[in-house]
């Protein structure tokens, strides 16, 4: 199973579920790399895309909640701080990601 | 000095930049990365994070100070005070 | 003179974004409608063999409808393998138990393997293949 194929068969699926939700692809081109070169190796690992930045529990029903792209299961949280958690997503109108700090719920008013 | 520990993530980039933080301030950190943990200390790692409402990674304990994400402008005001 | 390709389907039988199976040679094939362009692949799963017209197709992806193992048409490869499945916390029956370690033991030496494809054309209306 290739790598670079299977970032491109990622990229295809993800975008078409983020974009309904206002979120694209960072414009950080590298980091995108690199975060989905990390997920074809964790889904390679575990058979399923994990989030490269939150902790797989192997409690199924909490791991679903980090399966890439996890925005809808932490929507309020990733709308206060216009990206998701790893920062593979950001809001469609975000041009600066470097200027988007990485805030836990807490830190922007949420649970 | 304060003491300055990480939970972090290999597979994580922001984990990386914060090891980078203390790395190039020549702080001393020890860290563990969850995913090469053994099942015991994950858990364990698991309960500090909940604890604090910290829902991923980077986990930076500074003395008694916890800070979530890569957030080097917290670090720094927490090594600081 | 000797043509390899083989007369499969109509071109409207099969609607965009659809797959369906025909058997050519012996062999059983699955006819992709990739949004008006048609790709041919071998109807088993690399997997497992379950039937693939019975997944999706998005784009050039299907996705196999077992365990979700994934192909790109347009090449065969194999993108990714099966997504483990759910049992769930309940405490199983102790001859299901043992059934489903053993079967776990053996699962680990099954993988995914790319799929054959096959060449295409469409000429008067049909989707001819070579098998």
């Amino acid at each position: 199973m290739e790598t670079e194929s299977r970032k491109e068969a990622l990229q295809y699926f993800f975008e078409k579920v983020v974009e309904p939700m206002g979120f694209k692809f960072t414009p950080d081109v590298e980091l995108k790399d690199f975060l989905l070169e990390q997920e074809v190796m964790l889904e390679t690992k575990h058979g399923i895309p994990f989030c490269p930045c939150q902790p797989v529990r192997h409690d199924r029903a909490r791991d679903m909640q980090i399966v890439c792209p996890c925005i809808p299961f932490h929507r309020k949280h990733f709308d206060a701080i216009k990206r998701c958690w790893c920062g593979l997503f950001v809001h469609i109108d975000v041009i600066d990601p470097d200027s988007l700090p990485q805030l836990p719920p807490k830190d922007v008013g949420l649970e | 000095m304060k003491k300055v520990s990480l939970y972090t993530l290999s597979t994580c980039p922001w984990c990386r930049k914060a090891k980078q933080f203390f790395t190039e301030r020549s702080i001393p950190f020890t860290y563990i990365d969850y995913d090469l943990a053994d099942e015991a200390t994950q858990a364990r790692i698991l309960q500090e994070l909940d604890a604090a409402g910290a829902t991923g990674f980077p986990f930076v304990r500074i003395g008694d100070t916890v800070i979530a994400g890569y957030q080097p402008e917290l670090y720094s005001k927490a090594l600081r005070s | 003179m000797n043509d390899k390709f083989m007369r499969a389907i109509s071109t409207d039988e099969i609607a965009p974004g659809g797959m369906k199976t025909v058997e050519l040679d012996g062999q059983e094939i699955v006819i992709c409608n990739c949004g008006g362009t048609y790709y041919a692949i071998q109807r088993r799963c690399g997997h497992m063999n379950a039937p693939l017209e019975l997944g999706t197709l998005d784009g050039k992806f299907v996705t196999c409808p077992m365990h979700c193992a994934q192909f790109d048409v347009t090449t065969g490869q194999a993108l990714s393998g099966p997504v483990p499945g759910d049992l769930g916390n309940e405490t199983l029956p102790p001859r299901v138990a043992a059934f489903l370690q053993q079967v776990g033991i053996l699962m680990k030496y099954v993988r995914t393997e790319s799929i054959r494809t096959y060449e295409t054309k469409v000429e008067a209306g049909w989707v001819h293949v070579a098998p």
